[in-house]
């Protein structure tokens, strides 16, 4: 069994996720402290030419699994054949495809769980994890009963690990070995649809400008977008203006939508319900703008600024305008 | 065609929640409810049998006794009968423990689609349902804003970064769904009355041929140790000022934290 760490580094549009960098510098974090390597396990679009690339971030080798747009479940086959061959754990972004590919893992191979994690880190030979959870009250830490299968099989949020840029490195590349005959390879994309309005991705975003139900209509979206432009930010969304109709659902920030990590998370016109919490309560810096001064945003915001957000965010972005000189 | 809709109970969501002294989750005293994202899978369900694409639906839980109460509520909006797997020894279950209890019971009620929540919402793993499907061999379409049934395939619609796919894959299998699906249906009356008539067996270990040794105490995984996060500072406010004040404000704030 070796003490190397895998991570899977998900390729779109011909080049890596932001979670592929992060996870590269995790795993290599990880490596150091096991006495093994940093292996990137890379599949999608731009996999087999962008794979060497992530030794600048941290890995050592990279094997890979696929470079076509099937679904990420469709890889898990490859994965599982990988992680065969050893490893003491796993790295997969807590997203929807890492989730899946994770969970598959768990249940082919009977290994132990872990996540969504905030951090992780090896002790005397052991992972060992910690989670948020209790609605961010409590911090559990985890790690494996005696004589657990490896690799242990890790969930890690968005922006646990920062990713080491500049580095010159190039990760040795090879192919996977043979993909087990395994039932997800059956999954396939029947369709494939564009969003109507143009939507960014926000796991991948910095600055996020999120609206709710204050913002009143789709008009009302308009100051949101004209403060993101001007602090380079996205637009995101509580459900409550998404099932309105105002925003795509792909904008949705929370339990059921997108859990976001940006340095900085302007919420506008959002009560602060558990379920909107859950995905962006780890954003580095929280501003809420609300009208009411007992919003429950208010208690978790690091500022929280009272009143309309009509008026609030055009003086805003006046004078961000302004201090940028654009 | 036969689904089975797998759902847990849960602790209110929002209820003051703690961990005992032995670091498993201490629900005593806490409202349970049915977990809040399986409801749209069961609402799902319901409305596949609506539309006569599924003949049958049937619930199945793996919990105490008392997740009883959910399967029953759930009869009450729909569905034909019900399932509960308990066992003192599945105690402190976790993900891989309850995946392997839910794929032993599927085995033997053998549905065409094994249907299940995106995520519970005390654990919020999302893995159960794709461990499941790995432990029966079967293809996991996940996440559908929408289902659908037809010529021995499924397909579910994928919300993805920018858009959205429909994901197929032959039948039988494992699917979850959002609350993209649509609102589940309160119980009427009558369906709480129905409810009561309807078949709910209680299967343990041995009646899905697991035996506890089989379970390593249910769990691969286990906790060492809880705190409380680190503090954060107080939350600042910015109240009572014009517009143009509190934009000042905040762009000091944010030039301070090198956000501008
Ligand atoms: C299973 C489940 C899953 C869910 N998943 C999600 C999820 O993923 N994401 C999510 O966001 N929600 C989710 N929800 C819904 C969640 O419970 C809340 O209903 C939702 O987040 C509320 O959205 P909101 O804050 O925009 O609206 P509200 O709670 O109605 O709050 C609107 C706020 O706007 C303020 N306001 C109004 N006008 C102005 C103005 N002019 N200026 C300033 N402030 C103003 C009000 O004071 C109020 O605080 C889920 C619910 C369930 C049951
Ligand atoms: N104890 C359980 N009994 C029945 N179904 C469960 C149980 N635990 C999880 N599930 C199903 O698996 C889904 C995902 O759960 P999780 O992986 O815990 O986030 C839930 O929405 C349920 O449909």
């Amino acid at each position: 069994m070796s003490n190397d760490i895998l991570f899977l580094a998900e390729f779109t549009g011909g080049s890596p996720a932001r979670s592929a960098l992060e996870l590269a510098t995790g795993a290599a974090e990880l490596a150091s402290q096991s006495g093994g390597s940093a292996v990137a396990l890379a599949y999608g679009p731009g996999a087999a030419d962008g794979a060497a690339a992530l030794g600048a971030h941290g890995a050592t080798r990279a094997i890979v699994l696929g470079d076509d747009d099937r679904p990420a479940i469709a890889y898990a086959a490859a994965v599982v054949s990988a992680a065969r061959d050893g490893g003491l754990a796993l790295l997969a972004p807590a997203t929807p495809n890492g989730r899946d590919v994770a969970a598959v893992l768990v249940g082919t191979l009977d290994l132990p769980a872990f996540g969504p994690v905030r951090a992780a880190r090896f002790s005397e030979g052991t992972i060992e994890t910690e989670q948020a959870t209790l609605q961010g009250s409590v911090i559990t830490t985890s790690c494996p009963v005696d004589g657990a299968a490896t690799p242990s099989v890790v969930l890690v949020l968005a922006n646990t690990f920062t990713p080491n840029e500049g580095g010159s490195g190039s990760a040795e590349v090879s192919q996977a070995p043979a993909a087990e005959d395994l039932a997800f390879t059956q999954v396939t994309v029947a369709e494939s649809h564009e969003a109507d309005a143009k939507v960014v991705n926000l796991e991948e975003a910095t600055i996020i400008v999120a609206g709710g139900r204050g913002v009143a209509s789709e008009d009302g979206f308009g100051p949101l977008r004209e403060l993101a432009s001007a602090l380079g930010g996205a637009v995101g969304a509580s459900r409550a203006a998404a099932d309105a109709g105002w925003i795509p659902y792909q904008l949705q920030i929370g339990q059921t939508g997108k859990v976001v990590k940006p340095s900085l998370y302007i919420g506008a016109g959002i009560s602060g319900a558990i379920q909107h919490r859950v995905g962006m309560q780890t954003a580095e810096h929280v501003v809420a703008i609300n009208k009411d001064p007992d919003a429950p945003i208010g208690e978790f915001a690091d500022l929280f600024v009272v009143g309309d957000l009509f008026q609030i965010i055009p003086a805003l972005t006046d004078e961000i305008r302004r201090r940028k000189g654009t | 065609m036969k689904i089975v809709v797998c759902i847990k109970q849960v602790p209110a969501t929002g209820a003051d929640k703690r961990y005992a002294d032995d670091l498993r989750l201490d629900r005593a005293g806490v409202e349970a409810i049915i977990n809040p994202l399986d409801e749209y899978a069961i609402e799902q369900a319901l409305r596949l049998v609506d539309d006569g694409s599924v003949e049958s639906v049937t619930y199945l839980s793996m919990g105490p006794e008392q997740a009883s109460e959910a399967l029953r509520r759930a009869l009450a909006m729909g569905g034909d009968d019900a399932v509960l797997v308990t066992d003192p020894a599945l105690a402190g279950a976790d993900e891989w423990g309850t995946a392997k209890v839910l794929a032993a019971a599927l085995d033997k009620l053998a549905p065409d689609v094994a249907l299940m929540g995106m995520a519970s919402d005390d654990a919020r793993g999302s893995l159960v349902p794709g461990a499941v499907a790995a432990m029966r061999n079967l293809p996991l379409l996940s996440y559908g804003a929408e289902l659908n049934v037809a010529d021995g395939a499924a397909r579910v619609r994928r919300l993805s970064a920018t858009g959205y796919d429909w994901l197929s894959a032959p039948l039988p299998l494992v699917a979850t769904v959002t609350d993209q699906v649509g609102e589940p249906r309160y119980a009427s009356l009558k369906g709480i009355m129905a409810a009561k008539r309807k078949p709910m067996q209680t299967w343990s270990l041995s009646d899905i041929g697991l035996s506890a040794d089989d379970l390593h105490g249910a769990a691969l995984t286990r906790v060492t140790d809880t705190r409380a996060p680190e503090e954060k500072p107080p939350t600042e406010r910015i109240e009572n000022l014009p517009a143009a004040e509190a934009a000042t404000k905040i762009a000091d704030w944010l030039t301070t934290r090198k956000l501008i």
